[in-house]
């Protein structure tokens, strides 16, 4: 009796101290890479995935998250946050986006601060922010506007130094927000930030058997086709004890 | 019957409605006076309640009143006035389609057919039917609801409801409170009014002061004939009026089909709060014109008229903005014309006033003028609301609304256009061209997704310019594109239409990451492959190279193009990076296009 008055005296003053947290109930939007979505069945709703690999050397990374575009823009709209501008049109309406129900904001590009100088609220000149301060907040923005299934963070274009010093809690926020919506939030970056933030991690690479060999397959004077590697950092379940690897191949446009 | 709305000292609650609901309500007590007239000499035009017992009157200078303690002087604005009478007329529009715009500050309208509707609008309220409320409590009930609207919209008014038009008018201005006249009481209840009442000319109510006739009661005894003999048909008329006997049919005002608001600053401003209080004001007239008509904007323009005149000094001009002479104006005004212009197309008609002024707000908050502000025009495009329901079967998506406010946030972070002139915000539509990396944005609309099923059967020549067409048919098919478009299946052939659907069975290809702009790089050849390439500032063996393919477009004019592209595989410490370089034969440079990633 004595507990129960203590546990309804608290619960006065904090409502949710007693209150069980549960994960909502999540889906998935499949990548269209078969040997992944058989493996972590693809990228999780209300959460955070990560999709990194090399930029200076061809990972399969942008190829991989044009392929969850592809699939998620056949039913839904998506956003995709550039934040170095990289993205190829020609390459994403060849992988099968449709691209009247994606929204491209291209970060970095404004031409600046304007001339004028009057009718300005706050200070007499607008410092333009860095693309990946912009990056997070358009990001932030479409998680409080909702009603995009994919949201998709590009910085792999920007410095490994510079996305290193994004504090935790930029990311815990992330992971705490669209845990409440139905979407997906996915960044791709060279290495993986997020840590327990992120519910799924992926780095891709190529598959190269010696140093000096060329994974690709050259058909005549054509470039067809090349072999990667994931490898699963972190699952959605839990965290694997050794982290697993799967092997596919991609196929050219033209090929 | 016939109600009249009467605003006692209009121009007064004309210069008050702009100010915000609590600071009119300070201003009613104070007192204040309209000042009109020459500049040099202005006058006492209007004052209020407050003012005339503080002893300022009409005619008196502006030195005179203001020796009033405490009392307000304002300019008078015609402006103010006419959106105020705007306004008046909306109020009324509200309960009769037939309202006589009769003076400013006075509109009439025709009760005729309104019974019920009074009736079954507080019947509704209280729950008991129609049938087991009185019908002669209709009218009481109908002076409280056109009060109530009337006080929702800023202005105190007098209500007078008889049987016709101008004896409610008379009745309105005459009695100091709320009064209804049933039919055939009319001579009764003016009786005792003051002639002053009457629309008199000052000869005419001169030669009755000197007749000793005061009130309505002697005009209306003296006898007809003698009348006539003496005043003639003016005469007759008056009589007439102070009986209550004239019906006229009302000159009802015909649907306003501007829907325009201004609104010019005494001195011009520099800060966005100044402008943005007026904006909301103005908005808020204008979506309350919109639902009197039952209609909602489709599109809404704002121009904005910038005081050069005060920077001719400086010439300080600002060429980034959309600055342009106003059409038709003199060349000798023309420092005075400049303007800036500025146009939301909505997705969605709306009546909703807080959106509107969301998105015209964040807008100016990105943008800067090179000039003060000196007065602001809104125009809404009006069109029929949207009735129809969205598609059951459409996919989920951000309400069409709040996504016009989201996608103006994000250009508030981003910006709005790069070097180029592309927009930074928006849905990626390839240029029918066979030149690479050829794209555009298009604005970001679900509108289409979700109540036009057909809408990816769109024909590709709808949204592609008729000069990027003709470049097609021109354009010498030897490049890459024409290559991959040789190799691609026919249901991938549509590579370069913008609209094309997703094929069923896309299968996952390799995407090629773009560098903006590309970078530029030297290529060692050995014989005629690519043997080394510079890759930020570190030369990389080619493990292997594809190519090359030639192709060029746009040789005849000024933007023709020409290069020579592979696609080259380099060594780098973190593993083989597959490339894209090409040269560019007219400006005799290699440059890196991007990554196969």
């Amino acid at each position: 009796m004595r507990a129960a008055r203590l546990k309804a005296q608290i619960e006065q003053t904090l409502p949710a101290a007693f209150t069980v947290y549960q994960r909502q109930e999540s889906g998935s939007l499949p990548t269209g890479i078969p040997q992944i979505d058989n493996a972590v069945c693809g990228v999780p709703l209300h959460s955070l995935t990560e999709i990194c690999g090399s930029n200076l050397a061809s990972s399969g990374k942008t190829s991989i998250l044009a392929s969850l575009l592809a699939q998620a823009t056949r039913e839904h709209f998506c956003a995709l946050v550039d934040a170095c501008d990289n993205f190829d049109p020609a390459s994403g309406q060849a992988a099968g986006i449709s691209l009247p129900r994606l929204l491209w904001v291209r970060c970095g590009k404004s031409r600046g601060p304007q001339n004028g100088r009057f009718c300005r609220s706050g200070v007499e000149s607008r410092v333009k922010l860095p693309p990946l301060e912009q990056a997070f907040k358009v990001a932030d923005i479409l998680l409080q506007s909702g009603g995009f299934t994919l949201i998709a963070v590009d910085l792999s274009g920007i410095p490994e130094r510079v996305v290193r010093r994004v504090p935790l809690s930029s990311w815990f926020r992330f992971s705490r927000v669209i845990e409440r919506q139905p979407a997906a939030l996915v960044f791709l970056t060279q290495e993986p930030h997020a840590t327990s933030c992120a519910s799924l991690v992926l780095r891709v690479s190529t598959a190269v058997h010696g140093w000096g060999d060329c994974p690709a397959l050259f058909s005549g004077n054509l470039l067809t086709q090349w072999n990667l590697n994931v490898e699963i950092v972190r699952g959605r379940e839990k965290k694997p004890a050794r982290s697993e690897r799967t092997g596919f191949s991609l196929p050219t446009q033209w090929a | 019957m016939f109600a009249c709305i009467y605003i006692p000292d209009f121009p007064v609650q004309a210069s008050l409605l702009p100010e915000p609901a609590e600071t009119r309500t300070a201003l009613t007590h104070s007192p204040i006076a309209i000042l009109d007239g020459p500049a040099n000499l202005p006058r006492v035009f209007a004052a209020n309640l407050a003012a005339r017992r503080a002893g300022i009157q009409t005619g008196m200078t502006k030195l005179q009143a203001g020796l009033c303690a405490g009392a307000v002087l304002r300019n008078r604005s015609f402006a103010e006035e006419e959106s105020a009478q705007s306004t008046l007329l909306d109020c009324a529009s509200k309960f009769s389609p037939r309202v006589e715009s009769t003076a400013p500050g006075v509109a009439i309208l025709d009760l005729s057919g309104t019974k019920k509707l009074f009736a079954r609008q507080k019947d509704s309220q209280r729950g008991t039917s129609r049938e087991n409320s009185p019908q002669n409590e209709a009218w009481p009930r109908a002076l409280r609801t056109i009060t109530a609207a009337a006080a929702e919209a800023g202005f105190e008014v007098r209500i007078a409801i008889a049987a016709n038009p101008d004896t409610a008018f008379l009745v309105a201005r005459g009695f100091s409170a709320n009064t209804i006249i049933p039919a055939g009481e009319e001579a009764q209840h003016l009786a005792s009014l003051p002639i002053e009442t009457l629309p008199l000319p000052p000869e005419m109510l001169e030669t009755l002061n000197r007749w000793g006739i005061r009130k309505f009661q002697s005009l209306a005894a003296l006898p007809t004939v003698a009348l006539v003999e003496r005043l003639g048909q003016e005469g007759l008329y008056i009589q007439k009026l102070a009986r209550g006997a004239i019906a006229r049919p009302l000159l009802t005002i015909e649907p306003n089909p501007d829907f325009a608001a201004s609104f010019e600053f005494d001195d011009p401003v520099e800060t966005l709060e100044s402008i943005f209080f007026i904006l909301s004001r103005l908005l808020q007239d204008l979506c309350s014109h919109l639902l009197a008509t039952a209609q909602a904007a489709g599109e809404l323009r704002l121009t904005i008229g910038l005081n050069v005149r005060q920077l001719q000094t400086t010439k300080r001009r600002d060429a980034a903005y959309r600055i342009s002479p106003q059409i038709g104006q003199d060349s000798k005004d023309a420092p005075e014309g400049e303007q800036s212009e500025h146009v939301w197309k909505l997705p969605v008609p709306t009546q909703d006033k807080n959106l509107l002024f969301s998105l015209v707000r964040l807008h100016l908050e990105q943008t800067s003028f090179s000039a003060p502000i000196r007065s602001l025009r809104l125009e809404v495009v009006p069109v029929k609301p949207r009735r129809a329901q969205g598609n059951l079967f459409a996919p989920p998506a951000p309400e069409p609304e709040k996504l016009e406010i989201t996608l103006e946030r994000i250009r508030g972070v981003v910006g709005t256009t790069d070097s180029e002139g592309n927009d930074c915000v928006g849905a990626p539509l390839l240029l029918d061209t066979h030149r690479p990396g050829a794209f555009t944005l298009q604005r970001f609309s679900i509108v289409q997704d979700a109540y036009s099923p057909a809408h990816r059967n769109l024909s590709p020549s709808k949204n592609i310019p008729a000069s990027t067409i003709s470049s097609v048919r021109l354009c010498v098919p030897c490049g890459p594109s024409f290559r991959r478009e040789l190799n691609q299946n026919s249901a991938k052939s549509t590579l370069s239409f913008s609209n094309s659907s997703p094929s069923p069975q896309s299968t996952p290809v390799i995407a090629l990451r773009i560098f903006r702009p590309a970078l530029e790089t030297t290529v060692e050849l050995d014989g005629s492959k690519p043997h080394f390439v510079r890759l930020w500032s570190c030369p990389r063996r080619v493990l292997a190279a594809s190519g090359p393919w030639s192709s060029s477009g746009n040789w005849w004019n000024t933007a023709a193009w020409t290069r020579e592209e592979w696609d080259v595989a380099l060594q780098t410490p973190a593993g083989p990076g597959f490339y894209r370089i090409y040269r560019d034969r007219l400006r005799r440079q290699w440059f890196i296009e991007g990554v196969f990633d």
